[in-house]
C-alpha cells in the first residue's frame, strides 16, 4: 500500500468525520437536560475538536502554510476555495451550537443547520477531488465515497454519545451505509477495469491489493454480521469501521494512478 | 478571426529520441534535480512496434481552457491574451499540490526546494523579445516548433496522437503529426 499526501488523509477522514457526528446529533432531542445532557455537548463537542484536527492536518500538505488564507481569492472557479469557505462555516456553526447548548441547553435549529452545511462542504469537497488527473476519480464518485464516510463514521462513533432511544436509530443508519459503502466498494474497481488505461491500472491496483480485501471483511462483513447478530451496535465495531475507512481513504490518496503515468502507451 | 493561441507542433516523424530540448530547457531555467518541465517519453512498443523507436517531447499544453488555473485556489495562474500561453507565477502559490493532480499531462510539477508547483512557461519572456522557445531552438532536427495552433492547417497535424492522453474539455494547445511506419524489405 502506497502511503501519499497523508495529511490530505487525514484531513478529509476528519473533516467527514466530524461532519457525520454532526448529522447524527442534529438527529437527536437537542435538549441538554436530564441524564443524557453531557453526553450530547460531550457528542457536538467532539465532532468540533476532529474538525480542528483534521483542519490543523490540512496545513501539513501546503508548501507555504501561511499563504492559506489566500485560498478564498478564487471562489470564482476553484473547488478547493470552496471547499476552505465550505468546512470554515461549518466549523463556525459548530462551534456556535456548542456554545449555545452551554448556554441555553438548547441549540437544535443551530446543529441543524451545522449539519445542512456539513453535507454540502462533504460534497463540494469532493468536487476537489474528482480532477481530469485521476480518470478513475473524476466523475461522481469521490462525492458519493465521501459522503457514505461521514454517515458510515458518524453514526458508528455516535453511538459511543447517544442514548438510548438513539441507538435503533444509529444502528439503522450504519447498517444501510455500510451495505450501499460494501456494494459501491466492490462495483468501483470493477468499472474502473472497463475504462481508459489509467482507470484500469487503478482498478488492478485496488482488486490485487490485500489491504482493499481487509477492508472489505473488517469494516464492511464483520460489522454487518455483529449488527445483523446483535441488533445493536457493539462497543468494538467502530474501531473496525474507522479502522477500514483510513485503509480506504490511503488507497484513494496512494493507490488511484494518475493519467500522466500512462503517457505514451495505449489509452 | 479566432484568438492567437500559441502551442508546440511535434513533428514524431521527424523527433530522433535526442532530449535535446528537455536539455535545452534544463540549460535555460536550471530547474532542481527532480524537476523537469518538458519530458520525452518512449512510444510503447503495443503502438509502435517496430525495431526503431518514436517519441513523444511533451511540455505544458497551454491548454485553451486550463484546468491548472481552474483549481488553483490563488489565483497564481493566468493566461495571456494576446498569444494564449499559460503563465504560472510562482510567487503567489502556496505549493497546495491542487494544480498537480488535477493536469492530466503531468505539466505542473511540484519543487521541493522551493515548496511550490513550477511548468513550462512557453519561455514568455523569450518570446516577447522576439526569441524562440528554447526546447524549439534546441532541437536538431526541426521535430518541435512552435505554431499558432488556431491557424495552423497542416494536414498531416493532428490533435491527439496514440499515446496521449484525449481531454477534449481541456482542449489542449499542441499538434502531433504521427510517426511514420519503417519500409519493410521482403525477400
Amino acid at each position: 500500500m502506497v502511503i501519499k499526501d497523508f495529511s490530505l488523509v487525514l484531513f478529509t477522514m476528519l473533516g467527514q468525520m466530524a461532519v457525520g457526528l454532526a448529522i447524527m446529533a442534529a438527529l437527536r432531542p437537542q435538549t441538554a437536560e436530564g441524564p443524557s445532557e453531557g453526553k450530547l455537548k460531550t457528542h457536538w463537542l467532539v465532532a468540533g475538536c476532529l474538525l480542528v484536527a483534521g483542519l490543523i492536518a490540512s496545513f501539513f500538505h501546503l508548501g507555504h502554510p501561511g499563504g492559506s488564507v489566500l485560498t478564498l481569492t478564487h471562489l470564482s472557479n476553484s473547488w478547493l476555495s470552496r471547499e476552505v469557505l465550505a468546512f470554515g462555516v461549518f466549523g463556525a456553526l459548530l462551534a456556535a451550537t456548542w456554545l449555545t447548548l452551554l448556554k441555553s441547553g438548547t441549540g437544535s435549529l443551530l446543529g441543524r443547520i451545522a449539519a445542512a452545511v456539513g453535507i454540502i462542504a462533504v460534497l463540494v469537497s469532493g468536487m476537489v477531488y474528482a480532477p481530469p488527473g485521476f480518470p478513475a476519480l473524476n466523475n461522481i464518485s469521490p462525492l458519493v465515497l465521501f459522503l457514505l464516510t461521514a454517515f458510515i463514521l458518524g453514526s458508528a462513533l455516535a453511538s459511543y454519545f447517544a442514548d438510548d432511544k438513539l441507538q435503533p436509530t444509529l444502528t439503522m443508519v450504519l447498517a444501510v451505509s455500510l451495505i450501499v459503502g460494501l456494494v459501491i466498494n466492490l462495483l468501483l474497481p470493477s468499472m474502473w477495469l472497463a475504462g481508459n488505461k489509467a482507470a484500469q491500472m487503478t482498478g488492478q491496483n485496488f482488486l490485487s491489493s490485500g489491504w482493499f480485501w481487509a477492508r472489505i471483511v473488517l469494516e464492511f462483513v464483520i460489522p454487518l454480521v455483529a449488527l445483523a447478530a446483535m441488533k445493536k451496535i457493539a462497543v468494538w465495531v467502530p474501531v473496525l469501521v474507522v479502522f477500514g475507512e483510513l485503509v480506504g481513504r490511503i488507497m484513494f490518496f496512494g493507490s488511484v494512478v494518475h493519467s500522466a503515468a500512462t503517457i505514451g502507451g495505449l489509452q | 478571426m479566432s484568438k492567437k493561441q500559441l502551442g508546440f507542433f511535434v513533428d514524431v516523424k521527424r523527433c530522433i529520441g535526442c532530449f535535446s530540448c528537455a536539455m535545452a530547457c534544463k540549460n535555460q531555467y536550471h530547474q532542481e534535480k527532480e524537476v523537469v518541465w518538458r519530458q520525452v517519453y518512449p512510444v510503447s512498443e503495443e503502438i509502435y512496434p517496430h525495431r526503431q523507436s518514436a517519441w513523444l517531447s511533451l511540455a505544458c499544453n497551454h491548454c485553451q481552457n486550463p484546468t491548472c488555473l481552474k483549481v488553483c485556489p490563488v489565483k497564481a495562474y493566468f493566461k495571456r491574451d494576446k498569444d494564449g500561453v499559460v503563465v504560472h507565477e510562482q510567487d503567489k502559490c502556496i505549493g497546495c499540490g491542487n494544480c498537480i493532480r488535477s493536469c492530466p499531462y503531468g505539466a505542473p510539477r511540484y519543487n521541493p526546494v522551493a515548496k511550490k508547483a513550477e511548468k513550462c512557461s512557453l519561455c514568455w519572456q523569450r518570446l516577447d523579445a522576439g526569441l524562440k522557445p528554447a526546447c524549439v531552438q534546441g532541437c536538431p532536427a526541426k521535430a518541435l516548433q512552435l505554431v499558432d495552433v488556431n491557424q495552423f492547417a497542416d494536414p498531416e497535424a493532428v490533435q491527439y496522437i496514440a499515446g496521449f492522453p484525449k481531454f477534449a474539455a481541456l482542449n489542449p494547445s499542441v499538434r502531433f503529426r504521427a510517426p511514420s511506419q519503417p519500409r519493410v524489405i521482403r525477400r
